[in-house]
């Protein structure tokens, strides 16, 4: 008797610890449409949390025109989390046909997962300089998701007020200038100061701000930075005078000043004048002020006396080479369509609002007027390349934290520029 | 007897089974990871104790190591006596008492996440704010050196511990048996005296848990760590767990983290245990 119901209570939890495992295996793969038997499923990997609803109302465009494909998105947020749940599925055999990489480093990763996307129609409309970090020899390797840049986001009210015409900036003695004189005028302007240096964020300077000086060193070009083993620093001092004038007209204490601290709460506020940002921080200032919104305008990093914007392509769509052959071409299909359909170019402008990586767009679209200068700038060429993709990995966060060093004062700025070259040759040997 | 042997194993198999599958499957996994060159994509190939090796050259993991070991012993003490304070005032004959353990409990429900954003704010906006309009100076600037850093972590650690402690605490404050109180009252011991020679040796065994809890959990602190820091500035209150995660999921050395992690787990056991060794002959028995 005592052995039945003992028998009866264990098997209970047996099958409430199944239970739990079926429902969680249900969650992952029950998405979207009902997934009918013969239909081809193509599974989408992707990190962009940002566009997650338009790109699935365009994936649905996609199965209404083509009924026996069926597209499945998953959604992961983005950065870290994306690599490690990536990995996971991996681990756990699950393979998307769609993911999502970054750039050269990546490409070293992933390698035996890549499919060569070169017969690919987007493959053949991308801009000049999108491919670099994903070609090899023939190969083309990814499509690029879009565009994005970076300078000093500003604010067009107030240099207005101040008097100082952000046009006539061509240099770094000019834009200190212009800082000084803003600086001196920011009580009638309701300024806290004339920056806010998130330095609490290692990759504002330790990536961006660094590759403004290192581009020219690596030719600006990510796969140089890839393949050096030493990094030279060449422009170490403009580096130096950059990080200065940011710190000394910032808001303190910078080293616990974080990006939303920097976006939200003090630019979208008017209570800065300028911050070292890109275009990806538009929707939040608009969210924020829209009024604010209309007014911020962008400016590239003077180095050497020139103006020229940082462009790059943040993330690229591959094809998993693990999933069936036929599936990996209706994967190729859809990248295709959603770059180089007229529906698909349509949405990439209008809905997820990227500034395109492709030709034959039409540019009088795009909304959002940080983009706007910025694909402008792409356009006449005077852009710089995005290296920091190619340093090694967690390098940037490495430079990062020299830079915290040398604004705490912990450390000279020879010291922290040194430390950071010896981790790059001991991470390249 | 047999029939017996059968039940007994029957209703351990639960929990057996979810232990071996949470626990210690993945530990052997962890410490077979830890001999290879394992990134999270490729093939795992056997390599030794490199990734071992290496670790003692790791100045980052070595600091980490460093701070988290100083961090443990500050908290752990500032834990303990507010832990051991409080429970005396609630078991005091005060009013309200059982409203103040309520109150001294409830940063414990909070998210270790969420309390740390808390915290962020009070320290870089309240402290600040309250700094400027009194002029005190070491109220400004929270956050941005280490050691303000460092005296963030232990006090949000400890905010949210204390009351944790402090029901353990009151468990065994409450058994002290009175009668011995009133008999070292009549015998002219006073209050310290008390304390230190009834109170104290009777509320032993409770040492014995909140020392073992307090100092596994400051060693094990991650979230905390995240939210209100993030290791910054320059990596100075980087904890061990953080060093861990970051070069598992950052630099995507997966087999390093896992020797970290390995190495980090021996440590802590070592500690706890020897520790609660001392404690345990410590204890008296009523």
């Amino acid at each position: 008797m005592v052995n039945k119901k003992a028998f009866l209570l264990s098997s209970a939890l047996f099958l409430g610890l199944a239970g739990c495992s079926t429902a969680e295996k249900e969650e992952t793969s029950s998405d979207s449409s009902s997934g009918g038997g013969d239909k081809t499923v193509v599974d989408v990997f992707q990190f962009k949390v940002e566009f997650k609803e338009q790109f699935e109302e365009l994936a649905a465009q996609y199965e209404e025109a083509n009924p026996d494909i069926d597209i499945k998105i998953k959604t992961v947020g983005g950065g870290n989390d994306y690599a490690s749940s990536l990995k996971s599925s991996f681990a756990a055999g699950e393979e998307p046909a769609i993911f999502n990489i970054g750039g050269a480093v990546d490409v070293q990763q992933y390698h035996e997962r890549l499919v060569d996307l070169s017969d690919t129609k987007a493959a053949g409309a991308a801009l000049e300089g999108t491919l670099d970090s994903v070609t090899e020899g023939e190969k083309v390797l990814g499509l690029p998701f879009n565009q994005e840049g970076y300078g000093f986001v500003y604010n067009k009210q107030v240099f207005e007020k101040a008097g100082v015409d952000p046009a006539s900036i061509k240099s770094m003695e000019d834009l200190t200038n212009a800082v000084k004189t803003i600086d001196s005028k920011k009580e009638e302007l309701g300024l806290d100061a004339v920056f806010a240096m998130a330095a609490k964020e290692k990759w504002t300077e330790g990536n961006h701000g660094s590759n403004a000086f290192l581009a020219d060193d690596f030719n600006n070009k990510a796969l140089d930075a890839f393949a050096a083993k030493e990094v030279p620093f060449t422009k170490a001092d403009q580096f130096k005078t950059y990080i200065d004038l940011q710190n000394k007209y910032s808001v303190q204490p910078v080293l616990s000043l974080d990006y939303s601290q920097q976006v939200e709460e003090l630019f979208s506020t008017g209570r800065v004048a300028m911050i070292q940002q890109g275009n990806w921080v538009y929707p939040t200032i608009e969210q924020m002020d829209p009024e604010l919104a209309e007014n911020v305008g962008i400016m590239p990093i003077p180095v050497d006396g020139e103006m020229k914007m940082p462009v790059g392509v943040p993330q690229y769509w591959v094809v998993n080479t693990k999933v069936d052959e036929n599936i990996q071409k209706e994967a190729k299909e859809f990248l295709d369509w959603m770059y180089t359909s007229d529906e698909g170019k349509e949405a990439v402008l209008t809905k997820f609002k990227f500034i395109p990586a492709y030709e034959g767009y039409d540019t009088e679209k795009i909304s959002d007027p940080l983009s706007k200068t910025i694909y402008e700038y792409a356009q006449e060429g005077n852009t710089k390349g995005w290296t920091f993709l190619g340093y090694p990995t967690g390098w940037g966060d490495i430079l990062g934290v020299q830079l915290q060093k040398y604004l705490a004062g912990e450390a000279s700025w020879e010291e922290a520029i040194q430390a950071a070259q010896a981790e790059w040759a001991k991470a390249r040997q | 007897m047999k029939n017996k042997d059968f039940m007994f194993w029957l209703f351990l198999a639960p929990v057996l089974f979810a232990l071996g599958t949470v626990v210690l499957i993945p530990l052997i996994y962890g410490i077979y990871y830890s001999f290879t060159d394992w990134n999270g994509v490729n093939q795992a190939e056997f390599i030794g104790v490199k990734n071992y090796i290496e670790l003692f050259s790791d100045q980052g993991f070595l600091n980490s190591l460093w701070f988290t070991f100083k961090f443990s012993i500050a908290s752990v003490i500032v834990i303990n006596i507010m832990g051991l304070g409080l429970a005396m005032l609630v078991t005091s004959y005060i009013k309200s008492k059982n409203l103040l353990r309520t109150i001294f409990f409830m940063p414990n429900l909070i998210g270790g996440l969420i309390l740390g954003f808390i915290w962020q704010f009070v320290f870089t906006k309240v402290f600040d704010a309250v700094g400027r309009a009194t002029g005190i100076e070491w109220l400004q600037g929270w956050l941005s050196d280490s050691s303000t850093g460092f005296w963030g972590m232990v006090i949000l650690m400890s905010w949210q511990m204390a009351g944790y402690i402090m029901i353990i605490y009151i468990a065994y404050l409450e058994n002290v048996p009175k009668d011995l109180l009133e008999a070292a009252e009549i015998d002219g011991a006073n209050a310290v005296e008390r304390f230190r020679n009834i109170t104290f040796p009777l509320v032993m065994p409770a040492f014995t848990v909140s020392l073992f809890l307090t100092l596994s959990n400051a060693f094990k602190i991650y979230d905390q760590n995240l939210s209100l820091t993030n290791g910054g500035p320059f990596n100075s209150t980087k904890m061990v767990a953080m060093d861990i995660v970051q070069t598992a999921f950052q630099l995507n050395q997966m087999a390093q983290a896992q020797a970290k992690a390995v190495i980090f787990f021996l440590i802590v056991a070592a500690i706890s245990l020897t520790q609660v060794y001392i404690n345990k002959k410590k204890e008296v028995e009523m």
